[in-house]
């Protein structure tokens, strides 16, 4: 069952006068459990295909199908919450709230909606998932007394805090030294096969690639293979 | 909105010399707001004590009647309203005097002065004498004989009189007949001058003798009450309360405006000018307190508030500059938490609340820091004791400047600088709450 579905999309940037053609007609589908991986060089597309799926940008043509709901013509109310329902985020540079510790920064998308659960529910799933992260030892500690890669661990247990259907992570190791950038892949490939969790990331990194279920090759904003499909270039062209 | 309040909370501490000097901008303003409320509400307060303890009281009972002869005088006879009325509010009267009074001539050989002189039941008032501070003679001597008076130190010093010496007084009865009394002076005691407080005691049987008045009448029922606020009740309840049944309502309103003061001589012109000619039968009470003598001082205070208050709103301008140009900083060094706070489903509405409460909490420090520095400079400069001029002495308690804060003022000035950081923070904080979460996100700061 596909969770995540994009049909010839679309995204045109304009600069000025200039348009930057991001995307050119990408069409591709991301199953529930999926380990998704989006790999291609810079500027092939690969944020701005993130970005799209997380509901942070729409695209200029073509539809994205969120668990079901097509993003077009959602105002700002109606993205934020499907971001909070259905979507955890996972950034290259961490972006932790620096004046909340480890446990407030995890606690944090849990507390933003409406319903929420009880004291309790919440106190035990986030120790569930900082023990699930290696953080036990660190849950009150602010983001600048952590590693790059203790950041980046916290991140990933923030992105699962709402228990959301898809977690996206916009090439989570590319600040990190590959031996850390390794074992972040390996947590969050254990999280997604704990959880049931779909992860989408993106990377450039051939290695990490390897670890994904499902690989979509993006070049200068066009799939050119699709590890599920079998879908290479030369067939879509 | 605990978490928007507690993300605000925080963030005040992040860049704390910011927060320090904006802060401290508001705080100086609530200083010097709070100073000078305070001053005035002191001054006030000052100047109420010192005038109700030159007029003996809070609360002033006059009587007034018509003779056969179609004269109106000042004079209130023994009344069981009255004695009913002082039992039953027993619990809220500090004290109370009744007191005849009149503004006779003393007379010493060649010499004579005009003296207040009141005439006092020394029984009921046994606290009087105490409060004397006699400087020569005995007070002893008031309390068997009725013909002795007490005279102040520079009135027995203008008259050349000495304790132990007879002399005369000569007076209008209340009728208008002169009349002459000879009594030896007892004792001596310290003018109080400063205070406006200056007069003679005398038993109120020999004064009422003099003005042509029984033993048990007397002119003036005055009370301390044990609580001012509630002076004005207070009041009420007895003017109500001795109304007669004839009396219209318009007695009370007519009453009102129509305080004389004369601190020193007759307390409150016992005849106001536009007296009604109809006359009535019995005593008619006029019931007054020390608010509405206040009235006019208080105005005085109210204007100087008032500048005050400017004061205090151009310093508030100033530092809305200081917050609006301080919170557009923020949101731009802000901007990728932002939209981190975004991505995870954090609404526009609560991007605001976080900047708006950040200006709530730096107006509610600045204010508490200004309170806190306000109490330190009135303790301070409260236990100073000033040499200041006997005039000057009005306005102060025991030398010393007095500070008097009332609640409601703090809690509107605070509500004022609240307002204002609101009004500042909320550009800044719109902004902040419009960014695009996609651009917000790739921002590099
Ligand atoms: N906000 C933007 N405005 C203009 N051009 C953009 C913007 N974001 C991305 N682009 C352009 O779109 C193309 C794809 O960018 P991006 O999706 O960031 O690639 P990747 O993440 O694979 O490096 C690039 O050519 C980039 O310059
Ligand atoms: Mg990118």
């Amino acid at each position: 069952m596909a969770i995540v579905e994009l049909e010839n999309v679309k995204k045109v940037y304009t600069l000025g006068k200039a348009e930057v053609h991001a995307l050119r007609g990408v069409t591709f589908a991301i199953d529930k459990g999926d380990f998704a991986s989006i790999v291609g060089p810079s500027g092939s597309g690969k944020s701005t295909i993130l970005n799209l799926i997380g509901c942070i940008d729409q695209p200029t043509e073509g539809v994205v199908r969120i668990d079901g709901t097509i993003t077009e013509g959602l105002k700002d109310k109606g993205l934020t919450t499907l971001r909070h329902e259905t979507l955890g985020f996972i950034f290259q540079s961490f972006n932790l709230i620096p004046v909340l510790n480890v446990y407030e920064n995890i606690e944090f998308p849990l507390l933003l909606g409406k319903n929420r659960p009880s004291k309790k529910e919440i106190k035990e799933w986030i120790e569930f998932l900082v023990e699930a992260v290696g953080l036990a030892d660190h849950m009150h500690h602010k983001s600048n007394e952590l590693s790059g890669g203790q950041r980046q661990r916290v991140a990933i247990a923030r992105a699962l805090a709402t228990k959301p259907e898809i977690v996206l992570a916009d090439e989570p190791t590319a600040n990190l030294d590959s031996k850390t950038g390794q074992s972040i892949i390996e947590l969050m490939k254990k999280m997604n096969a704990e959880l049931n969790t779909t992860f989408i990331f993106s990377t450039h990194d051939r290695t990490i690639m390897e670890i994904a279920d499902h690989v979509i090759q993006l070049l200068d904003g066009l799939v050119v293979e699709d590890s599920k499909t079998g879908a290479k270039a030369g067939n879509l062209l | 909105m605990f978490l928007t309040m507690k993300v605000a909370f925080r963030n005040i501490s992040r860049q704390k010399k910011r927060s320090f000097l904006l802060a401290g901008a508001i705080a100086f303003g609530m200083l010097v707001i709070t100073l000078i409320n305070a001053l005035t509400g002191g001054v006030v307060g000052n100047i109420r004590d010192n005038f109700s303890h030159a007029l003996g009281g809070h609360v002033f009972i006059m009587g007034r009647e018509w003779t056969d002869a179609g004269q109106m005088i000042m004079k209130i006879r023994p009344d069981g309203r009255l004695d009913r009325l002082l039992e039953e509010n027993a619990a809220q009267i500090e004290g109370f005097t009744r007191r005849s009074q009149a503004m006779p001539s003393l007379i010493f050989g060649s010499k004579q002065t005009m003296h207040l002189l009141y005439g006092v039941d020394f029984e009921e008032e046994d606290k009087l004498l105490g409060s004397l501070a006699v400087t020569e003679g005995s007070l002893n001597e008031v309390l068997t004989q009725d013909d002795v008076i007490i005279l102040p130190q520079p009135v027995a010093e203008r008259l050349g009189v000495l304790v132990g010496e007879t002399l005369l007084i000569r007076l209008e009865t209340l009728t208008g007949q002169q009349n002459v009394g000879e009594v030896k002076v007892a004792a001596l005691i310290e003018d109080q001058e400063q205070l406006g407080l200056s007069a003679s005691y005398i038993s109120r049987s020999y004064l009422n003798a003099l003005l042509g008045m029984d033993p048990h009448e007397y002119q003036l029922l005055n009370m301390f009450v044990t609580d001012l606020d509630g002076v004005e009740i207070f009041a009420r309840t007895f003017r109500e309360a001795l109304r007669n049944p004839d009396e219209q309502e318009e007695v009370e309103a007519e009453a009102e405006p129509e305080v004389s003061v004369t601190v020193g001589g007759m307390p409150i012109d016992p005849l106001p000018q536009q007296e009604e000619v109809t006359r009535w039968e019995g005593t008619r009470y006029q019931v007054m307190n020390i608010n509405q003598i206040m009235e006019a001082v208080e105005l005085v205070v109210g204007v100087l508030n008032r500048v005050g208050l400017v004061i205090f709103l151009i310093l508030l301008v100033v530092t809305m500059v200081g917050i609006t140009n301080t919170f557009r900083m923020m949101m731009i060094e802000r901007t990728k938490e932002i939209g981190t706070m975004r991505a995870f489903g954090m609404h526009q509405k609560q991007v605001k609340h976080i900047f708006l409460w950040e200006a709530v909490f730096l107006g509610l420090l600045g204010c508490l820091a200004g309170l806190v520095l306000s109490a330190v400079v009135t303790l301070v400069v409260g236990s100073i004791r000033f040499n200041a001029a006997p005039s000057m002495q009005f306005f102060l308690d025991d030398g010393r400047i007095s500070f008097a804060l009332s609640l409601p003022e703090t809690i509107l000035n605070t509500a004022l600088v609240v307002f204002t950081s609101l009004i500042a923070a909320y550009w800044p904080a719109r902004a902040a709450a419009k960014l695009s979460p996609m651009k917000a996100l790739s921002s590099h700061t």
